[in-house]
């Protein structure tokens, strides 16, 4: 197995009697794209701040690539940032300001990756205009622009969707996707559970600072949350799930039923059913990472889901 | 480090308000200048601390830097000098753009210098720029000719009253138009190394904040409460250590056409002061947790 890209270990932040971070460890591997969760005030954003040298952890290290971070440690070289809102010179356009913080670096402009970083924007003619004029969303875009100018080995991207309609958030997501497929390493903070369980391979759950657990979004979600299922004979496919292990409760959600599993696959569902005479016609997923999140963060005691993260 | 450097130049040239300020340090000497011509002081006693300056600038255009930097180096030039250092952190901060400049192998340390640099050399050219302001509409106005004030110029047959006698010396003055050049590029460095103490205290300021107002303000608010405390004549040689003491002695250089041991003063006094500041600066900015 190679080696983590990113390895969090036993890191903590103390404001005076808080802990916003408390001796948490983690690990992500190349290739995945792990999201990190928890509901606001977990401390994520802490968590990528100490991650990128841009806060001094009280306690632990974190480790890029191998190295341990500090303030303009050379790995940082290969990370593309964006930590929470894209700011830029407001009286700069958004084509200078990606210049400009290039060559600020001692690097030449056609070094940069600016064709994928313009598409990123998606900015058209409003590159040229000063970025005091931009939206939100606009900066925001320009904000993952730039963190992917450097063709970075990992992207640490903080609630990359705020601020974005839902045609933006949908690019962001296929963006996301295709850093990924080429190889990219992504860490990403967001509270859209969605969003996480769209573009995520592996979740971090954070809570109070602390870990609950860490692991892949199918592990996570499989043998939990909620489903829904249409058949041929409800009453009678009613009976059938109430009889079962692992069915915690049964609702009617017409024309279909809204089933709360725990512990039981909905293929194991599916079997039983068809193995008693009821015709399945439908069978979907129903917010299934946001039950596992929220039965979760309830228990901070922390446990291991599958492999890997 | 130079391409640091440069960036954080671009960023100080592109800036609205840096035209706005250099536009001010040109056009008070201008001002000044058409008003003395319009309007020029009769000569006699009385007029105050600057009449000396107004009534030998009448006699040679090459006067008028130095009298447009007397007038303007009691306050307007702390004010400019102090929005380009308040700035340099302080502004990167409030956009929130200074954690996307620290989020690369760019340490802290270097950062800080380049823009340290950069507002230093624009804070610089602001004193610069009085002084060529005053010697072109100077030149226009009054002439290219050297200082005599037993010739007196145009203004009664005799050396301007006061002038030769401030800082409580009198004698006589002449200084040809190569000396008054090369004092008024001494009196540059002077007047911008002399305010070296209250430019740190500003830059330090602003590695503490995200207000480059709030900073600006500090450092302008440090020099006004450090030239209150030198008048108080109660506090005997502790007004030596100050960092303002001294900060008129450049005015020796015309008045008494020497360099005197008060502007060796005013400079090794800045020392101990910018080691101090800038060192606090650089610690507090090395162990701040970056969240702006």
């Amino acid at each position: 197995m190679s080696a983590p890209i990113v390895e969090i270990r036993g890191l903590s932040k103390h404001y005076g009697s808080v802990r916003a971070v408390d001796d948490l460890d983690f690990t992500v591997a190349p290739g995945q794209v792990c999201g990190l969760l928890g509901p606001n005030g977990a401390g994520k954003t802490t968590v990528l701040r100490m991650l990128v040298g841009l806060v001094r952890p009280s306690g632990g290290e974190a480790w890029l690539f191998d190295e341990p971070v500090k303030p303009g440690a050379p790995a940082l070289a290969r990370v593309g940032t964006m930590i929470e809102q894209a700011a830029f010179v407001p009286y700069l356009s958004g084509v200078e300001n990606l210049e400009l913080w290039w060559r600020s670096g001692g690097r030449h402009w056609s070094g940069a990756d600016s064709g994928r970083a313009f598409e990123v924007a998606g900015l058209g003619d409003a590159i040229d205009r000063k970025v005091r004029t931009y939206s939100q969303g606009m900066r925001q875009r320009l904000g993952l622009a730039r963190a992917v100018l450097s063709r970075p080995e990992l992207l640490v991207l903080d609630e990359p969707t705020n601020g974005l309609d839902p045609q933006e958030m949908r690019a962001v997501r296929q963006l996301l996707r295709r850093v990924a497929e080429e190889g990219t390493t992504v860490l990403l903070s967001s509270h859209i559970l969605s969003e996480v369980e769209q573009v995520c391979s592996h979740v971090v759950v954070m809570d109070k600072g602390r870990l609950v657990t860490t692991g892949t979004v199918a592990s996570l979600t499989a043998g939990g949350g909620t489903a829904y299922f249409e058949v041929d004979d409800a009453q009678r496919a009613r009976a059938i799930l109430g009889a079962l292990p692992g069915v915690v409760s049964i609702t009617d959600e017409h024309p279909g039923l809204s089933i709360e599993l725990s512990g039981v696959k909905r293929s194991d569902i599916v079997a039983a059913l068809v193995g008693s005479g009821v015709a399945v016609e439908t069978v979907s997923a129903r917010h299934a990472l946001e039950d596992a999140f929220l039965g979760l963060v309830g228990d901070h005691t922390t446990r291991h889901v599958g492999k890997g993260a | 480090m130079l391409s640091l450097i440069g960036t954080e130049l671009v960023k100080q040239v592109r800036r609205a308000r840096t035209w706005v300020a250099l536009g001010f340090v040109v056009f008070v000497p201008v001002l000044m200048t058409v008003i003395l011509k319009l309007n020029p002081p009769s000569p006699g006693p009385g007029g105050g601390q600057f009449r000396p300056f107004f009534l030998g600038s009448l006699q040679t255009g090459l006067l008028v830097p130095a009298t447009s930097l007397f007038l303007m180096s009691r306050i307007f030039i702390v004010i400019v000098m102090a929005l380009f250092v308040g700035d340099a952190v302080a502004s990167e901060a409030a956009w929130g753009n200074l954690r996307f400049m620290l989020v690369r192998p760019i340490t802290r340390g270097r950062l800080l210098a380049a823009k340290l640099v950069s507002a230093v050399l624009f804070a610089s050219a602001a004193v610069l720029l009085v002084a060529l302001a005053g010697l072109v509409v100077g030149v226009i106005s009054f002439g290219w000719h050297p200082l005599d004030l037993a010739r007196g110029g145009g203004f009664g047959g005799g050396p301007p009253p006061g002038f030769g006698a401030f800082r409580g010396v009198t004698q006589q003055l002449t200084q040809s138009e190569g000396v008054l050049l090369w004092h008024t590029l001494l009196a540059v460095v002077l007047i911008a190394w002399g305010l070296a103490a209250v430019l740190a205290f500003g830059f330090m300021l602003s590695t503490m904040t995200d207000s480059p107002v709030g900073a600006s303000f500090g450092a302008v608010g440090f020099f006004i409460v450090m030239g209150i405390l030198d008048s108080i004549d109660s506090l005997g040689s502790i007004r030596h250590a100050l960092p303002v003491d001294y900060y008129d002695a450049w005015t020796d250089l015309f008045m008494r056409n020497k360099w005197t041991a008060d502007m060796t003063r005013s400079a090794l006094l800045q020392v101990p002061y910018v080691i101090v500041f800038l060192g606090v600066a650089w610690w507090w900015f090395h162990r701040k947790d970056i969240t702006s």
